[in-house]
């Protein structure tokens, strides 16, 4: 990769401050002592040469100035630093950086035991998921979460943190990673559902010409020679029965999708609603359709929001009052800021419901908003009134007149206090 | 080995903790307390003083006495949260450099990783009186919805405070710790944890040891402190009405009223009513003012049942989030000292349908689970293993402004999720990925985290070039973000370094300046 630069093997290392250093007696500048702060035990070189705020070689002298008069000492390789080079933040990486053949190395600290089971597993990471779990295909969810667990407990980074296991780092992290996403999938009745059909597919259709890895290390060989070549990330993974499936999913929800956005183009807001919701279910995880699915239910909302403030309106006229509240209230839902009806709810609430706890909110926030609008000052003023709160009733009273000096109303309320 | 140590670096109260022969110890200070008050003043003799004596002498000195900072760091000044600070703290908090809240007293102005700082080095100091040597290694904890940049801050204030941050957890993962390092059964527990200025709610699944995050939520402006101000507020309203004397502009009144709320409050818990007695707290020309008043436990809670209630609402979404239903929820925890009410016992109950578990101390159950975590990382004996999550969302900016996420809140980590997008525009050579974390599905709503571009896209018509864009969070949290144009197999990447609201500069001057100051102390 990039990142690594012309040293890759000093910018893997992962520097972490002594046990017993003493950092008292140094003699470092301001910028030193920076660099020396960045220094964290997880923070690769290659990275401390981008963020530790000196010129990466002198970086690089300075880390190997300290190391050698016992400051420091290196973690393990650690994970290669992902980021490019150069001030722009981001380079260009190298698709084709192979994996190096992990070996079996009495000196790191994870025993060989550990290290036979995580090659062990690393090369069987292509298998089906149920069997990287080691359990059977149609297992519980509650013995998948079992065995997800057991296996974490073997092979999360945490386990080796700090530790010196120099490649099983990155051995350890995949395996890992591949747990995850085994017991992710298989936890979840859709995602598992997908999985098993197309388990069942890939059954029948004829096998794909791959070299099986080998799963397994004879213990009795030095087992040296485990590798698999480095499988580009971008290609087609070598055992994907679900890309056909999902495949098929994901058209199906792109025609949803593109059905609701023509909908959403001519104004047909519920109609779209529907059917970008569909698109999502056929699709879970596409991400644009659910940002635009946001867009449209704000529209479906404000639509409601227009309907149910009309019906409101003519309940207050041919109707109840006390339905008008409800619906008003309902409308708030949609839009709890819109001023207006706050303070029509806070009226009714008020007048009507006999609420004055809850007409008060209303009409608080009905003057949060629109602080300068003397009716709902003096629609606040009242209510405190009502509720007894004389003084908070003279100060909104008097607020609305001072707002609107010619409002015999709230004169005549400010007076009667 | 030294010694590695758990903090709970609280809104009120700071807790420490270690490991004693597989024990947790929870150690006192000086004083004998097992939490220290998160508090840090400097007297009218200019002298610094942290937590106890700082929370003595708070009254008399309100302006130049610092508490809740915690409700600051890692926050831009121009946020809600920070404005509404502004009108409600007695100290004063002024614009910083780099747009961030500071706090300015007795004439000389903190950023708050150094309160943080101030705060984490007495408490590193409480234990290494305990403990007999040195301590340099801590887990911290902080609220589950700390985005990246509060969590930073608080890493950079342990830089501050001279200790080296082995994690930061989650306050609510961390009790689970606690609780799941001595239950081993298979249960799936709901963290209930409201202190004095955060609520936080996680479901989790534990078994032998081995704790998974199902879900989390909460809400890092909500506590305690709210309760107090709902009673400081109805104390102003009656005694403006019955003496028609305003006592918000009087910052010693305020700062009595609000110790007597939280005593009244905290009297509530165990009693059905108490006196508000504050003689001599304003004049006027026809002589002293008293404020006398009877509270009893209803009217408390009737002024604060919609923040309780809120609770409810972000507790049903998170059980929901699980997966779960109330009922599934084997085990109620109640953390953080504002549970002691009975009304929030009252409510968690009924919402599960079930008692909270009585076993843990809410003060201090946070701060084990931290040593605990501490223990668990570096010690050789791996007993307990904690899945720990994204605490938010993570995703890219789309067309229209949309944020779409690739990562959910609550994913197990370490993780990689790619997804694949396309162009906008016909013959569109280049894209911008823009990194963003957060909830809001518009963009603009959520943090920048970084950015870069992808050009050389070979020109087609709109929808046609497919890039794959790869999220990868590693163990320790660091997010690496590609993006591959996959006709060309072009690929560009970037490493998103969380920076807190300090620049590297501004940690160094800081550090050094507070070595300064030990030098002078111990001169
Ligand atoms: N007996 C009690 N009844 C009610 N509230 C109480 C009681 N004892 C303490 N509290 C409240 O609990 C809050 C402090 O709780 P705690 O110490 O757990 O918070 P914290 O950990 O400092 O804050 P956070 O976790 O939000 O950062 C204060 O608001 C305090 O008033
Ligand atoms: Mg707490």
């Amino acid at each position: 990769m990039a990142a690594g630069g012309g040293a890759g093997a000093i910018g893997a290392r992962t520097p972490r401050l002594a046990s017993d250093c003493d950092l008292e007696g140094l003699d470092l500048s301001p910028a030193e002592g920076f660099l020396l702060s960045r220094i964290d035990g997880h923070t690769p070189q290659a990275l401390l040469r981008q963020v530790g705020g000196l010129p990466p070689d002198e970086v690089d002298r300075c880390i190997e100035r300290w190391a050698e008069s016992g400051l420091l000492v290196f973690v393990s390789s650690g994970p290669p630093a992902r980021s490019g080079e150069g001030d722009s933040g981001f380079g260009e990486a190298s698709a084709s950086a192979a994996r190096a053949p992990v070996a079996i190395d009495p000196q790191l600290e994870i025993s060989a035991e550990a290290q036979q089971a995580a090659l062990a597993m690393d090369a069987g990471l292509e298998r089906p998921y149920h069997e990287i779990l080691g359990v059977e295909p149609d297992a519980d969810v509650r013995t998948i979460k079992r065995a997800y667990f057991g296996l974490s407990k073997e092979f999360h980074p945490d386990r080796y943190f700090r530790r010196d296991i120099g490649p099983y780092a990155d051995v350890v992290e995949r395996v890992f990673r591949r747990i995850v996403e085994a017991y992710e999938l298989l936890s979840d009745p859709a995602t598992r559902a997908e999985v098993q059909r197309d388990l069942a597919a890939a059954a029948q259709a004829p096998p794909e010409p791959q070299p099986e890895p080998p799963l397994e290390t004879p213990a009795e060989e030095p087992a040296a020679e485990i590798s698999r070549p480095r499988k580009r990330r971008t290609g087609p993974r070598p055992f994907s029965p679900l890309t056909r499936a999902f495949a098929q999913r994901r058209a199906k929800a792109k025609s949803f999708f593109e059905a609701g956005m023509a909908a959403y183009a001519e104004g047909r807001w519920l109609e779209a609603a529907g059917s970008v919701r569909l698109a999502i279910a056929f699709d879970p995880r596409n991400a644009v359709y659910k940002s635009r699915f946001v867009d449209v239910r704000q529209k479906v909302a404000d639509v409601r929001f227009e309907q149910l403030t009309k019906e409101a309106d003519s309940a207050m006229t041919f109707r109840d009052r006390g339905d008008a509240l409800k619906l008003y209230e309902e409308a708030l839902h949609y839009k709890p800021f819109d001023p207006q009806v706050n303070h029509t709810a806070a009226r009714l609430a008020w007048l009507v419901a006999d609420d004055p706890r809850r007409a008060k909110e209303y009409a608080v926030r009905a003057c949060e908003v629109e602080p300068e609008q003397p009716e709902y000052r003096k629609t606040l003023g009242m209510i405190y009134k009502a509720a007894g709160l004389k003084a908070n009733a003279r100060r909104e009273l008097q607020c609305a007149l001072r707002l609107n000096p010619k409002d015999d109303e709230a004169r005549a309320e400010l007076k009667s206090l | 080995m030294s010694r590695v140590i758990g903090i709970d670096l609280g809104t009120t109260n700071s807790c420490v903790t270690v490991i004693e022969n597989g024990q947790p110890t929870v150690i006192p200070n000086a004083g004998g307390y097992r939490t220290t008050p998160s508090m840090f003043a400097i007297s009218h003799d200019g002298k610094r003083l942290v937590g106890h004596l700082a929370k003595r002498q708070a009254i008399t000195n309100s302006r130049n006495t610092v508490y809740a900072s915690k409700r600051l760091i890692g926050r831009r000044f121009d946020s809600a949260e920070v404005q509404k600070a502004i009108d409600l703290c007695p100290f004063e908090i002024v614009r910083g450099a780099n747009d961030d809240p500071r706090i300015k007293i007795a004439g000389k102005t903190f950023t708050c990783p150094e309160i943080a700082g101030i705060i984490l080095r007495e408490m590193k100091r409480v234990a290494e009186e305990y403990i007999g040597e040195p301590v340099s290694e801590a887990v911290i904890t902080v609220p589950a919805y700390f985005n990246d940049t509060q969590r930073q801050s608080t890493k950079d204030a342990g830089k501050i405070a001279g200790l080296e941050v082995l994690r930061i957890i989650n306050e609510p993962t961390a009790a689970a710790m606690a609780y799941g390092a001595t239950n081993r059964s298979e249960e799936k527990i709901a963290i209930y944890d409201l202190g004095g200025g955060t609520f936080d709610i996680s479901v989790l699944d534990m078994s032998d040891g081995v704790i998974e995050v199902l879900a989390t939520a909460g809400n890092t402006f909500l506590g305690g402190e709210d309760f107090d101000r709902r009673i400081v507020m109805h104390l102003l309203e009656r005694f403006q009405e019955e003496e028609s004397i305003d006592l918000r502009t009087d910052p010693m009144a305020l700062q009595r009223l609000k110790d007597a709320a939280e005593k009244a409050k905290c009297d509530l818990s165990s009693r059905e009513s108490t006196e508000v007695s504050l003689p001599f707290i304003s004049s006027d020309d026809s002589g002293p003012r008293h404020l006398q008043l009877e509270l009893d436990r209803g009217t408390l809670e009737s002024l604060v049942d919609d923040l309780v209630q809120g609770t409810v609402k972000t507790v049903e979404a998170c059980v929901q989030d699980a997966g779960l239903t109330p009922g599934d929820v084997d085990r109620v925890i109640l953390v953080g000292g504002q549970t002691r009410m009975p009304l929030i016992q009252k409510t968690a109950g009924e919402f599960f349908g079930k008692g909270p578990h009585k076993g843990v101390n809410p003060d201090e159950v946070v701060a084990i689970g931290a040593a605990m975590q501490a223990e668990a990382l570096v010690s050789d004996d791996k007993d307990l293993l904690l899945l720990d999550v994204t605490p938010l969302s993570l995703g890219i900016a789309t067309a229209g402004g949309h944020f779409a996420k690739l990562i959910e809140r609550n994913t197990t980590v370490p993780v990689r999720k790619t997804h694949i997008f396309t162009t906008t525009r016909d013959n569109q050579t280049a894209v911008k990925i823009r990194v963003l974390q957060g909830e809001s599905d518009v963009a603009a709503d959520n943090d920048l985290l970084g950015e870069f571009v992808l050009s050389g896209i070979r020109p087609a018509p709109q929808g046609g070039p497919e890039i794959d864009v790869c999220f990868d969070i590693d163990a320790n949290g660091i997010v690496s973000v590609s993006a591959t144009d996959l006709s060309t197999g072009k690929e560009q990447s970037i490493t998103v370094n969380a920076t807190g609201t300090l620049s590297q500069d501004e940690i160094q001057k800081i550090i050094e300046e507070h070595e300064l100051y030990e030098v002078e102390l111990k001169a």
